[in-house]
């Protein structure tokens, strides 16, 4: 397998070519374009894994859709590109026994060798204010994530502090916690910042430069209301 | 159909992300331009509106209405922007045929010929996008842009295309709106409907797609609140 990212950071794709019955799991709505032959298989889960259409179904319900396309190449390899709704930037990362949490709006595709637990509940216990959920991703080969905007490493040695719609991804071996960004709640929704997440440790968290939300709510409130 | 020739000095410049395009028009020459594209031009430069495609761009909702413009009393300079950011592409057409999403056309010197056709009500309806293609055909320049990065593939055989993500395709290439997969795929993989091209030809394809933006966007949409007023 091999991946391209081609025309970055403001309107990236990747190109991924499949060897011979090669395949990559992708998240459900990235294909743009690929080779007649390929077959592709819809699920809820990384292959192998249990889940069906009904766990689909329950999260589409809680407003996190999340469905997952298996992409098998023929005999004779083919290729697959892979795209993103919003403007920004892609990255790939080589795993190799690592795990990271991922934000499930920037996850694009992994190959076979990959985990992706869709249960992760580490950000669950808290209101995060943001309409996303996290991704468990572990294993040995590729991954490919996009942002918002640019993508952007931050190492953390120490402490760190990073709003929570800028995080794409970080470092398992970190640890976090939810909290506000000053001294007390109500300084946190008056200043706009909402809830961040302090990290602790070392590792590194991949930022994106825009925060999807507030763009979003930037273009909605110039629209009429809805009926 | 070439990339290396042009009948008119032009340039595109900003690709991919805000690509716009400076065309020479010669003297005494015309260009179609997409109506209310143009951002500048010398006084060199007369428009007038011509009547093209008849009732069907009615239809099409989107304005395959053009505008010649043509340097009068020596050659002139025109700067074209389209409506939404993105790449832009030229060929050379040379008796060729190229089929564009009606959107997707900026420009085009007088041999080429762009008329509105109709893509049958299934093809046009399932495929989410306009119900007309626009048909050049002729010997000229031809610029058509995109929402997004452009991508160019050289398709012998079958290839399969998100329907919101093409922009443009040479005659040669046969295409049917179908499902991926198994119904499943049909509901849940996120793709919906796709195009499946056959044949030999070239395919242009955008990495963005603006109504799937727009339908990003639209959750964000304020809530009417009860008993305020309308607007």
């Amino acid at each position: 397998m091999h991946i391209d990212l081609i025309f970055q950071p403001g309107n990236s794709a990747a190109r991924v070519a499949l060897g011979p019955n090669e395949s990559i799991t992708a998240e459900g709505g990235a294909m743009i374009a690929m080779s007649g032959d390929m077959a592709i298989e819809t699920s809820t889960k990384k292959r192998g894994g249990g889940g069906g259409i009904l766990a689909g179904l329950k999260r589409m319900l809680s407003g996190e859709s999340f469905f997952l396309n298996h992409f098998t190449a023929g005999s004779n390899g083919g290729e697959l590109f892979l795209a993103t709704t919003l403007p920004g930037d892609m990255m790939q990362l080589d795993l190799q026994g690592e795990t990271i949490i991922v934000q499930s709006g920037s996850f694009v595709a992994c190959s076979d060798g990959i985990d992706i637990d869709l249960g992760w509940q580490g950000f669950k216990s808290l209101l995060s204010g943001e309409s996303v959920f996290w991704l468990k991703i572990s294993g040995h080969g590729k991954v490919v994530l996009s942002s918002f905007g640019a993508i952007y490493p931050q190492e953390v040695n120490g402490e760190y502090i990073v709003d929570s719609g800028h995080i794409v991804s970080f470092d398992e071996t970190l640890q976090f916690k939810i909290t506000k960004p000053g001294k007390s709640w109500l300084n946190a929704f008056l200043g706009g910042e909402g809830l961040v997440c302090k990290f602790e440790g070392q590792g590194t968290v991949w930022c994106q430069s825009h925060n999807p939300s507030s763009f979003g709510w930037e273009v909605g409130s110039l629209l009429k209301p809805r009926a | 159909m070439r990339n290396d020739h042009s009948e008119y000095p032009y340039k595109m410049q900003g690709k991919p992300d805000f690509s716009y395009l400076t065309v020479n028009i010669p003297a005494g020459q015309t260009l179609k331009v997409e109506a209310g594209s143009m951002a500048t031009m010398d006084t060199n430069i007369r428009m007038k509106t011509k009547m093209r495609g008849g009732f069907s761009r009615f239809l099409t909702g989107e304005s395959l209405f053009i505008n010649e413009f043509s340097a009068e009393n020596g050659p002139g300079e025109i700067g074209i922007a389209p409506g939404s950011p993105g790449d832009m592409d030229h060929v050379y057409l040379e008796n060729d045929i190229i089929y564009l999403q009606s959107a997707a056309f900026v420009a085009a010197t007088m041999g080429v010929n762009v008329e509105s056709k109709w893509q049958g009500l299934m093809k046009g309806f399932f495929s989410g996008e306009s119900l007309f293609l626009a048909r050049c055909s002729g010997v000229g320049d031809l610029w058509f842009n995109t929402y997004g990065a452009m991508m160019e593939i050289e398709v012998d055989g079958d290839y399969v295309v998100d329907t919101g993500h093409i922009v443009a395709f040479t005659e040669g290439l046969e295409y049917r709106v179908g499902k991926v997969g198994g119904y499943k795929s049909l509901f849940f993989s996120g793709e919906g409907l796709v195009c499946k091209f056959s044949g030999k030809g070239r395919l242009w394809l955008q990495t963005r797609q603006l109504g799937a933006f727009a339908n990003w966007v639209y959750p964000f949409r304020p809530v009417k609140s009860q008993g305020g007023s309308d607007d």
